[in-house]
């Protein structure tokens, strides 16, 4: 009798040890990992098996091409690493560093021109005009300035429209804007290097460096010293633009094109290399466009007629291009001495052009 | 509102007024008529109609040097311009759709160098006649409005190529209405001219046995 409650009792004791035992278990067999991690490296690291394959795939540590039955550029990299730096260089160097540059410039230009006004011709107008640019040349240089100057507002909007025109226009507004500037500017880029081609064939052979080039420059083209500095047909600033614009047309246009027509097998790294360059010299050669465009105009009195009727005054010519007004009167007597008399046209107060309109 | 407008009622008069003003055009000028030249032919006035068409397709030999810009300008233009205006895929479909008459697009390959020619053509013909001080002078506001709205017209259409908004497709055809409007009342229709106005000074100088 003894023996049998002795054996039940025993048996429930099994059974509560049991189920406490059970219970513990249960509390603390999940807080290992924990006490483990807890215990340091030392204690051995948990590895997630994901993360290798997790790792590959975000590209953190070096960029792996994978393999796929895609066939296309690009086509085995899950994600381009040098997306985001793109990204960032747009966004955080190209555009505020551009739009500074470009603010600047138009200041400078607008306080020098408070302050000092235009260049007046000394003595004034002599009434006497000379050829300066034919109709071929000038005709060049309006095209190369509306090819450029459509691309570049174009490419402007697409840049600094999100900044500028959204508030004005609202997102829908300035995704039609944008949609039509890409296209434009996808459409014009490959007609710019026409222009440019153009104009490097028009006026290289008056833009190679010469004697006088190396001290026009050194007196800062008259700012620095006093006086004119003697030039002959472009002086040593006006070579440096034609060769900035040609040698930056350049490279604007075979970046652009690389980007334009992506079908000749380049990745995205390419691309983006060619974004980025194309965004640093169409800046750069904008910039620069500011400064001719000003001592074009407004800056020197009497220049913009010889990109307009093509002729100057020879006051104008005198001052600024002595060298080359000299060559011109040279020709023009050399021309007057073989022909008859009565000929020329001395009576209408314009020089004999020494290139044929 | 305004797209129902453009694609709708101003459509239909932009044609009426194409259709009616060009036909107007050519009746009133064939109509015009001369004096009955009773004199004896020395040469065929039908030969020289033909002979004068062709030749005029270049220009004459002693004028080659001065007019090289205009000659390849000219050219680029109008066969780019051409091209865009019949075989563009935009305008395929377009036709296809207003008329039932399908026949097959150029590939957009073609389209871009039509497009590209057809803006260089046309930039370099109209800065030429700005520049050259002879025809600024003989140039009038006919002339500057028509290379400017055939311009528009071109560049709304490149805008609209991504065929993404409607309102850059609305633009394009409410700019291409304007033209189609303008069209009768300008030197814009030398398009239809320039064959019966070469046929008629070509058999005039014809019959008196000179090549015109």
């Amino acid at each position: 009798m003894s023996n049998n409650r002795q054996s039940r009792i025993r048996h429930h004791r099994m059974v509560v040890f049991s189920l406490l035992s059970l219970l513990l278990l249960t509390l603390v067999l999940p807080l290992i990992p924990y006490a483990v991690a807890d215990l340091g490296e030392s204690a051995g690291k948990v590895v997630n098996p994901g993360a290798d394959l997790w790792r590959e795939v975000r590209q953190r540590d070096r960029s792996v091409i994978g393999t796929t039955r895609v066939k296309g550029v690009d086509s085995g990299v899950l994600i381009n690493v040098y997306g985001e730096d793109w990204r960032q260089f747009r966004m955080q160097r190209l555009i505020p560093y551009g739009a500074a540059l470009m603010g600047i410039v138009l200041s400078v230009i607008l306080l020098y021109y408070l302050v000092r006004g235009p260049l007046r011709l000394q003595g004034g107008p002599s009434g006497k005009k000379i050829q300066r640019f034919t109709v071929f040349e000038r005709t060049t240089h309006w095209f190369t300035v509306s090819v450029f100057w459509l691309l570049a507002l174009t490419g402007l909007i697409l840049l600094y429209g999100r900044f500028v025109l959204i508030p004005l226009l609202g997102p829908d507004g300035f995704g039609l804007t944008a949609s039509a500037c890409k296209e434009a500017h996808n459409l014009f880029g490959p007609m710019f290097l026409v222009a440019i081609l153009m104009l490097f064939v028009t006026f290289v052979k008056d833009n190679f460096y010469a004697r006088g080039d190396m001290t026009w420059l050194i007196k800062g083209g008259g700012l620095l010293g006093g006086g004119h500095v003697s030039a002959g047909r472009f002086n040593a600033g006006e070579k440096i633009w034609f060769w900035i614009a040609v040698l930056g047309g350049i490279v604007l246009c075979v970046s652009g094109l690389i980007l334009d027509f992506a079908v000749f097998g380049q990745g995205r790294e390419v691309m983006e290399l060619s974004h980025v360059l194309h965004g640093i010299v169409a800046l750069i050669v904008i910039t620069v466009s500011f400064g001719h465009i000003y001592l074009g105009t407004a800056g020197v009195e009497g220049t913009i007629g010889s990109m307009t009727t093509g002729y100057v005054d020879e006051a104008w010519a005198k001052s600024h291009h002595d060298r080359w007004y000299a060559e011109v009167k040279a020709a023009a007597v050399d021309d007057s001495e073989t022909e008859p008399a009565g000929g020329g046209s001395a009576s209408t107060g314009v020089a004999s052009p020494t290139r044929d309109g | 509102m305004f797209e129902q407008l453009v694609d709708g009622i101003f459509w239909d008069i932009a044609l009426w007024v194409f259709a009616i003003g060009v036909l107007w055009r050519i009746l009133s000028i064939f109509r015009v008529r001369n004096k009955p030249d009773y004199s004896e032919p020395r040469a065929s006035g039908l030969a020289g109609a033909i002979g004068a068409n062709l030749r005029r397709f270049m220009p004459r030999s002693e004028m080659v040097s001065r007019t090289r810009l205009q000659f390849v300008a000219g050219y680029l233009f109008h066969l780019g311009l051409f091209a865009l205006l019949v075989f563009a895929a935009p305008h395929v479909l377009f036709i296809e759709a207003q008329t039932g008459l399908s026949w097959t697009a150029m590939p957009y390959w073609a389209f871009i160098i039509s497009a590209q020619i057809a803006f260089i053509g046309l930039m370099l013909l109209w800065i030429y006649r700005i520049m050259h001080p002879v025809t600024r002078l003989i140039s009038d506001v006919d002339d500057h409005l028509a290379a400017i709205l055939t311009f528009i017209v071109m560049f709304t259409g490149c805008m609209a190529l991504l065929g993404e908004f409607n309102g850059l497709r609305v633009l394009h055809r409410f700019m291409v209405e304007l033209w189609l409007v303008y069209f009768p009342f300008s030197r814009l229709m030398h398009a239809f001219m320039f064959i019966p106005s070469r046929a008629f000074t070509g058999a005039w100088f014809g019959r008196r046995g000179v090549k015109a």
